[in-house]
């Protein structure tokens, strides 16, 4: 018997499904289950789904999941550093450099004998002196920094002296070390230079050789091509002259049987 | 006696992490269940969970307690899976693996009762179901899922949802109903009375 409150009503039967919701209601919808054989149906259907869903579980699985609370890390001495802006990171680097590269008078040319490094420790000792006295006509501006530049480099120098032994022990003389270190300089670029060149040398051979691997590659591949260019061409010619010379019985045929 | 999730979770923001813990072993089966059937992927559900304890956690100092902690829970991970699935912008459900894996029928959760035959039936069962809900729009399968695994309420379920009473039951039989057509197509499960649709 349809009932417009319960037929066709989602809620109802949801409630009624899941007995979940007023009791009166649940048991009102009962009765009306009694008289009406498609509601009865359609409950008896969707419980049935109900039961089916049940056979979807999720796969076995490890969960170990655990809160862990880590003990506080040990700050390591440079650990600050992590914290600076990396443009003040730079200015710093750039600064120590520039410190280092004046305290050791550092000289970089690049000439017609390469790139020729030397520190102000390797140079005679005029040159040395131009650094260390502060040229009087330097800029306002630099005339500070300069001055204490040349005032921590010669300190440094005063205790270099000091901890190197008396003049007297030296063997022979500052000249000849001065000689014997030019010398090495000059075996040291010579020997750059034979490897480099030899370095060259063994580029070259390489690159020849590639050369050739890959025009003999060529070559082989043209030559494939061109056979088989040539076994396709002759395959056509045979299937053409094949073709022709069936015609030409065929008209011998033909005019053989109209003279007749 | 068993110490409330409430009590666990007020410990917690005193300091003893211990306690959220076992709060972590008790919810996780559930809300992994849960993050799997809405995802149909073993490892997006177990980065859900990890993600929605680790959440709830860092949360947990503004947990006002007016709802309950499980039903707080249950948010986080369906807003969670929701993210990954429109992350991913993909099919919420892997394709259905072709065959039985012998060592799934040899599962701890296999009763000692059942048959092989029957642990067949209805592994195959769960992938046909597995499938019918992947057809589900999120909103339906969500209220399925809620409702038949999770036992939730129909209030409960509509506060998660955002949504009234009576929407999440049209959800429901909606989901049901497209459930009912897919497992009946298949020809799964026995032969039952054809339902008439209001």
């Amino acid at each position: 018997m349809t009932d417009s409150r319960y037929c066709g009503n989602p809620e109802v039967l949801m409630s009624y499904l899941y007995e979940d919701g007023p009791r009166e209601e649940r048991l009102a919808f009962e009765a009306h289950l009694r008289q009406c054989g498609p509601c009865a149906a359609e409950v008896a259907s969707l419980r049935a789904v109900r039961e089916e869903i049940t056979a979807w579980t999720p796969p076995e699985t490890v969960l170990d999941f655990r809160i862990v609370r880590e003990a506080a890390p040990v700050k390591s001495r440079w650990s600050w550093m992590s914290a600076m802006p990396a443009w003040a990171q730079l200015a710093a680097a750039s600064l120590v450099i520039g410190v280092a590269a004046g305290l050791s008078g550092l000289d970089v040319q690049y000439g017609k004998d390469g790139l020729v490094v030397r520190t102000g420790w390797n140079r005679p000792a005029d040159a040395r002196q131009d650094i260390v006295a502060p040229p009087a006509a330097a800029g306002g501006a630099e005339a500070p920094w300069r001055a204490d530049l040349a005032a921590v480099q010669e300190q440094l120098r005063d205790e270099f002296r000091q901890a190197a032994p008396a003049p007297s022990a030296r063997p022979a003389s500052t000249a000849a070390v001065g000689a014997r270190t030019a010398m090495s300089d000059d075996e040291f670029m010579a020997r750059v230079k034979q490897l480099i060149e030899a370095s060259e040398t063994r580029t070259q051979r390489e690159m020849a050789l590639r050369l050739t691997e890959v025009v003999r590659d060529m070559d082989t591949q043209r030559r494939a091509d061109l056979r088989r260019v040539a076994d396709g061409i002759g395959v056509l010619e045979g299937r053409t002259g094949a073709a022709v010379a069936q015609q030409r019985e065929m008209m011998n045929y033909l005019l053989r049987v109209s003279q007749k | 006696m068993t110490v409330t999730d409430e009590e666990l979770v007020a410990r917690t923001i005193a300091g003893d992490s211990d306690s959220f813990n076992q709060l972590i072993l008790r919810w996780e089966r559930p809300i992994y269940a849960l993050a799997y059937r809405q995802l149909g992927r073993e490892d997006d559900a177990r980065d859900v969970v990890q993600d929605a304890f680790l959440r709830a956690f860092r949360a947990l100092p503004g947990f006002k307690g007016e709802a309950k902690f499980s039903s707080w829970l249950y948010r986080i991970t369906l807003n969670l899976c929701r993210d990954v699935m429109r992350r991913a912008k993909r099919a919420p459900f892997a394709p259905t693996p072709e065959g039985v894996d012998i060592a799934d029928l040899v599962s701890s959760d296999t009763p000692a009762t059942e048959s092989i035959e029957d642990v067949v039936t209805r592994k195959d069962l769960g992938r046909h179901v597995a499938r019918a809900m992947s057809l589900l729009p999120e909103e339906q399968r969500s209220a399925i899922v809620l409702k038949e695994y999770h036992g939730l309420t129909f209030q409960e379920i509509a506060e998660l949802q955002g949504c009234p009473l009576s929407t999440v039951k049209t959800r429901l039989y909606q989901g049901l109903t497209v459930l009912r057509r897919e497992l009946d197509g298949l020809g799964t499960g026995p032969p039952r009375a054809e339902g008439r649709r209001p």
